[in-house]
Order: C-alpha cells, then sequence, then structure tokens
C-alpha cells in the first residue's frame, strides 16, 4: 500500500497508486473490473498515474497561489488582520478576486478528478497530500471571513472585561485591540455559539490577540485533523474506502480554502458529530449521544443528529447519554453565563431570520422575480424542512441507515436556510462518505459545486 | 441503509415483542425491506428536479450578477469622466433597500489613501448606454465618513437636501474648489 510501485515508474517515495488489496476497502477497489482491465495496459496505468500526480499538483499550486496572494494582504478577499504571515509575503501579488476564482475552479476540477481516481490512489499519498494542503493554509493567513475575530472578541470580553459575551456584542469593548477586525454587520451581535465552544476559546483570551489567532488557527487545525481521522474511521468499520473518504472530505475546497482558511469553529462541531458517529458504530451509544450534544454545545445545528439516532437505537442508553450530557452543560453554562448561556434557542432564531445572497432561497426569489426572500417565505422553506425532516423520521424509524438521515437533514438545513455560508455545506461531508447510500455524497457535492459557480460573476464580468 | 439493502433475518421488526402489537407497516426495523425501488425512483426524481430548479436558479443570479457588474462598471467609468480623476480607489453601493439600479459612487476629490479627502458622491441612474450611465444628483462628505445622510452635504441635481442630506445646511458653506457640482446626462 504504502511502498514503490512495482511497475518500472521509478517513483521514489510514497507510491502514487496501490498495490494488491491489504484491506477490506482495498479489496472493494481491486475487485472493480474497470481497473482490473487498466492494470493489463501498463500504458494506461502510466496515465493514471501521471494524472494523479498532476491533480496533485494542481491542488498544492493552487492552494499555494491564494495563500501566498492573500499573505501580501490589502485584498477584499482578506479580511483585515494582525500581521501573522508578513514572513511570506514578498513571493506573491495581491490577491484579488481573478486570480482567486481561477485558483478556485482550478483546485475544484482537480478535486474531481481525483476523486474519479480516489480507487488508484495509496493511503500514503492522500496522506500527505491533504496533510500537505491543511497545513499550507495553516501557516497563511486569515481568508475569507473575519468570523475568528468575534470568536477571540467574545472570549476577550468575558475573560479580560468581565462582560457576558451572551448578552453584549463585541461593541461592548470598543477599546479592545480585537474590536477593529471583527466584522461590521457582527459588532453588535451577542454570540450565537454554544457554552462548551466559548469556555473552549476563553484560554486563548489573555494570550494575546497574535497568540489567540494562532491558538484559534490551530484549534481549527486540529478539529479539522480530528473529523478526518474519524471519517478514515468509520469508513473502514462500515466496510467502504477509507482512502476515498479522506480525499472527499480533506482535499474539499470549500474545507480547504473557506473552512480551515477562515479556522470555522464547524470544525469543531464535524470533530463531535464524527465521534458520535465512530461511538455509534462501536455500540456505545450513550458516548454517541452525549458526543452530540457536546458538538451542540458548539454550534447547534449538529444536535439535529440526536432524534435520529435515538430513533434507530430504540434504547434507553442514548436518551441518558443525553440528558446527562445536557444536564451537565446546563449546570456549566448556567453557573458561568447565566439564563442567556443557554438559551441557545433565541440565538438560532436569531440567525435562522438573516438573509445572505449566496442562499439558494434568495436565488429561487430572484428567479421568480423577487428582490429577495420574505417573512412567508422564511415560513414556507420552515415548513418544507419540517417535512423532509418528518420523512426521513420515518424512514429511520423503519430501518433507514441514521448516519445518512443525518446527513441529508443538514444537507436540507444549508439548502433551505436563508443565511447560507460555504462553510455551512461542510456540515453534512463527513458523513456522507460514511454512509451505503452515495445519492447523499452526490447531493452534497452538486450543492458545494452550485455554490462554488455562484461565485463565479466577478470571473465573466469583473468590476473595477 | 438504503431501501436496496439485502434482504436478511434482520430485516423484520425487532426489539421483541415490544413492537408487535402495531400494524406490521408501522413497526420499527433495523433494516429496511430491498422493496421493489419504486420508492428510490421516486426520490431520485425528486432529487433531481430539487437539483434543476436550483440549479437553473444559481445560473440566472450569476447572469443577473454579470448584469449588474456590468452597470456598477458603466457607474465607475461615469464618475471617472465627471470628475476627471482616474482614480482606482472608487467605491459603489447598489439600493439594496428599494431595489432599484439607482447606484451611489463616491471617490476622493483629490488624490489621497480611500476616504481620508472630502469625497464626491453621485448617485447613477438609467440604463448603460456607450458604457456610461447618467449622474443625475449628489452630495459630498468630509474625510474618513462614511455615507450616511448625518455626514453628507452639498447636495445637488435629484439628491434634495431634505431627503438625502442630514447637514444640508452645511452645505451652505459651499461645495470644495476645483469639483463644483452639476448634474449631467
Amino acid at each position: 500500500m504504502d511502498s514503490v510501485v512495482g511497475s518500472g515508474g521509478g517513483v521514489v517515495g510514497p507510491s502514487v497508486v496501490d498495490r494488491p488489496g491489504k484491506s477490506a476497502g482495498d479489496a472493494g477497489r481491486l475487485s472493480t473490473s474497470r481497473f482490473a482491465r487498466l492494470r493489463e495496459h501498463p500504458q494506461a496505468e502510466r496515465w493514471v498515474r501521471a494524472l494523479i500526480v498532476l491533480c496533485t499538483l494542481v491542488l498544492v499550486a493552487a492552494t499555494l497561489e491564494i495563500v501566498l496572494d492573500a499573505a501580501v494582504g490589502h485584498s477584499v478577499l482578506i479580511p483585515k488582520q494582525p500581521d501573522i504571515s508578513s514572513w511570506m509575503s514578498g513571493i506573491g501579488t495581491r490577491l484579488g478576486y481573478r486570480t482567486f476564482l481561477i485558483a478556485l475552479l482550478a483546485f475544484t476540477a482537480a478535486y474531481a478528478v481525483l476523486l474519479g481516481l480516489a480507487r488508484r490512489i495509496s493511503k500514503r499519498w492522500a496522506v500527505i497530500l491533504v496533510g500537505a494542503l491543511q497545513l499550507i493554509v495553516f501557516v497563511g493567513p486569515v481568508l475569507i471571513s473575519t468570523d475568528v475575530f468575534s470568536y477571540i472578541a467574545y472570549a476577550r470580553m468575558g475573560v479580560e472585561h468581565a462582560i457576558n459575551p451572551y448578552t453584549h456584542g463585541p461593541i461592548a469593548i470598543v477599546h479592545d485591540p480585537v474590536y477593529q477586525y471583527v466584522g461590521k454587520d457582527w459588532k453588535h451581535v451577542a454570540t450565537a455559539y454554544g457554552p462548551l465552544y466559548t469556555l473552549l476559546s476563553y484560554p486563548l483570551a489573555p494570550l494575546g490577540l497574535k497568540a489567540a489567532l494562532w491558538g484559534m488557527k490551530l484549534e481549527a487545525l486540529l478539529a479539522g485533523a480530528g473529523t478526518l481521522a474519524l471519517t478514515w474511521r468509520c469508513a473502514r468499520v462500515r466496510d467502504l474506502d477509507p482512502v476515498l473518504a479522506l480525499l472527499v472530505v480533506g482535499a474539499n475546497p470549500l474545507w480547504v480554502i473557506y473552512g480551515l482558511g477562515g479556522a470555522h469553529n464547524d470544525l469543531i462541531m464535524t470533530l463531535f458529530m464524527m465521534a458520535a458517529v465512530s461511538f455509534s458504530l462501536a455500540g456505545r451509544d450513550a458516548s454517541a449521544a452525549a458526543s452530540v450534544v457536546a458538538g451542540a454545545l458548539v454550534k447547534a445545528t449538529v444536535a439535529a443528529l440526536l432524534p435520529f439516532m435515538i430513533l434507530s437505537r430504540r434504547k434507553l442508553a442514548p436518551i441518558l447519554g443525553a440528558l446527562g450530557a445536557l444536564a451537565l452543560a446546563a449546570v456549566f453554562g448556567y453557573a458561568v453565563f447565566g439564563i442567556h448561556g443557554i438559551d441557545l434557542v433565541a440565538a438560532l432564531n436569531r440567525d435562522a431570520a438573516f438573509v445572505s445572497t449566496d442562499s439558494f432561497p434568495t436565488e429561487l426569489a430572484h428567479l421568480v422575480g423577487k428582490p429577495g426572500v420574505f417573512p412567508i417565505d422564511h415560513d414556507l422553506l420552515k415548513g418544507g424542512l419540517v417535512l423532509i425532516v418528518g420523512y426521513l423520521l420515518w424512514r429511520t424509524w423503519r430501518g433507514y441507515d441514521w448516519v445518512a438521515a443525518s446527513g441529508w437533514t443538514l444537507l436540507a438545513i444549508s439548502v433551505t436556510s436563508t443565511w447560507l455560508l460555504p462553510w455551512y455545506t461542510l456540515w453534512s461531508l463527513p458523513l456522507a462518505v460514511v454512509v451505503r447510500d452515495r445519492r447523499l455524497l452526490a447531493a452534497t457535492l452538486a450543492v458545494q459545486a452550485l455554490f462554488i459557480v455562484h461565485q463565479m460573476a466577478p470571473l465573466l464580468v469583473p468590476v473595477g | 441503509m438504503s431501501d436496496t439493502a439485502t434482504p436478511s433475518p434482520n430485516a423484520t421488526p425487532v426489539d421483541g415483542g415490544r413492537w408487535r402489537r402495531l400494524p406490521e407497516w408501522i413497526q420499527p426495523r433495523d433494516r429496511e425491506l430491498s422493496g421493489t425501488g419504486r420508492r428510490r425512483l421516486v426520490e431520485v426524481t425528486l432529487l433531481i428536479l430539487a437539483g434543476l430548479l436550483l440549479a437553473v436558479a444559481t445560473v440566472n443570479d450569476v447572469v443577473e450578477q454579470t448584469h449588474v457588474n456590468h452597470r456598477l462598471n458603466a457607474d465607475l467609468r461615469t464618475w471617472r469622466e465627471y470628475t476627471g480623476h482616474d482614480y482606482k480607489n472608487v467605491s459603489t453601493e447598489q439600493d439594496i433597500y428599494g431595489h432599484t439600479t439607482r447606484d451611489v459612487v463616491c471617490g476622493n476629490t483629490t488624490p489621497g489613501p480611500p476616504k481620508e479627502r472630502i469625497q464626491l458622491c453621485l448617485q447613477m441612474t438609467g440604463p448603460v448606454i456607450d458604457g456610461r450611465r447618467a449622474a443625475r444628483g449628489g452630495w459630498y462628505l468630509p474625510p474618513k465618513a462614511e455615507d450616511a445622510p448625518a455626514f453628507r452635504y452639498g447636495c445637488f441635481g435629484t439628491a434634495t437636501p431634505s431627503e438625502f442630506c442630514g447637514r444640508a445646511a452645511a452645505g451652505a458653506a459651499g461645495s470644495p474648489e476645483g469639483t463644483s457640482p452639476e448634474t449631467s446626462q
């Protein structure tokens, strides 16, 4: 698996393609007649290998291009931020829309080809590629979003200024050094994140702005790596291809550029989510449910998994596990943040009213000639979501895989939400690669592809 | 798993007798029955239809956005011709509340970093003709000020002081030298 290719390629170091199966996943790969035929044609195999190397280089080059150009600063795509990557700023040029979008398209195309060839990629090659992509983004500046500065601001409010981040927005610390970096739409907004996440961010607050920023980036990197490791594990347990699972998630353009690039706490949420799936597959239902609750105390969306898990198991253990974790969190949350710290429903309701230009409901509204979504549209969307979730609950009760049903639900939430951000399309991705119903993976990737297409207008007619 | 899962002894109601009292069609299962594939066909059809709808909406939005970008380019070109300043840092703002095509374009009146000098804002309306739009009114902003009514002064043209300029009185002080505003087509 990890050794040098045998067939005359002269490849030194990590091999590109797999050797005959050493695991259940490999056996499945090699049984495919198409690839078995390929092995009989060394020239075709060389082309496949060359294509894999080329796609790998494109992925790395596109990521480097974005990160090095972003390090120069002064770009509308890069939030104003403390200087953490000036050591690499002499190499690139200022990141413009055109360069960014071309790099994103090249990344996406290479990713798509690589997924098609995933069965021919060795474990080591996949791990090194995914690791390299994560590290390149980690050492660079914060990309695209100002959210990480909101995280730091909320932490500094609680630790440095003794202000409850659940009752005040960052405007309450207008003289704090982090304030100038908080997005203008969020200066008056109290935190919508769960108390567990807020507590996790507190130790970073006294370290100073730059150290806190690196801490946030490290948290996102480790959470992302943990999610990938658990995704790999779950795929193996379910006798699915772990290399494909790793590549789908870890080399995903939205995961790398937007999710990790922005150091979003969604990666911590997905870590708890995949831990829950992993516990569940090991038969540890109480721990699985507790893990879902822990994830929901980072970002409430992941609570959507719980009813499917409980319905599928039909045991007391997951209910007790969830209640135990919830009780513990309520006590801690209330003790530290008061009643507002445990009132996640209010935060969800507030966020549900937001509207972003990238959301599908907004696009549909434009399609029918409306300027945007109206309150009645919010109600219709909620109604549609309830119908979908109701159907999935019924299917789960009648034996459908609860993990797949949860993935469909997270995808439906992101598609029907009027506030869609790129990293929201990542929620269902790790679940989609550990279920046998491949329609979920196809649908998740299709939604992501549409999101990327929606970014392309500045490439067609640049403004300037 | 999916509704095509292989039938197995587990593809039956579970949990002993606890759920047996329920009618068969409502009893829980550990695994789905393989079925005829009809449900899968319906689900896939609905998914494809939803996907097509989202794809059409996405492409429609991209096309609309390219038209908006085309309009914004005409706005910028008009501002530069009107002021005679070929500045790069000129900002455009769309009418996101009224959803009209009336854009506001602001830029410095003298060379300097963005928003660090007195700014001239022009209201652009009408269709794009020969790559330009009509500037029918506007106002001034002091250095470092955002484009909010409280900061505006020297309203002219269709930008009536009562509607657009919170500092209409200050406008009486006159407009900055060398940039005397007048409406243009």
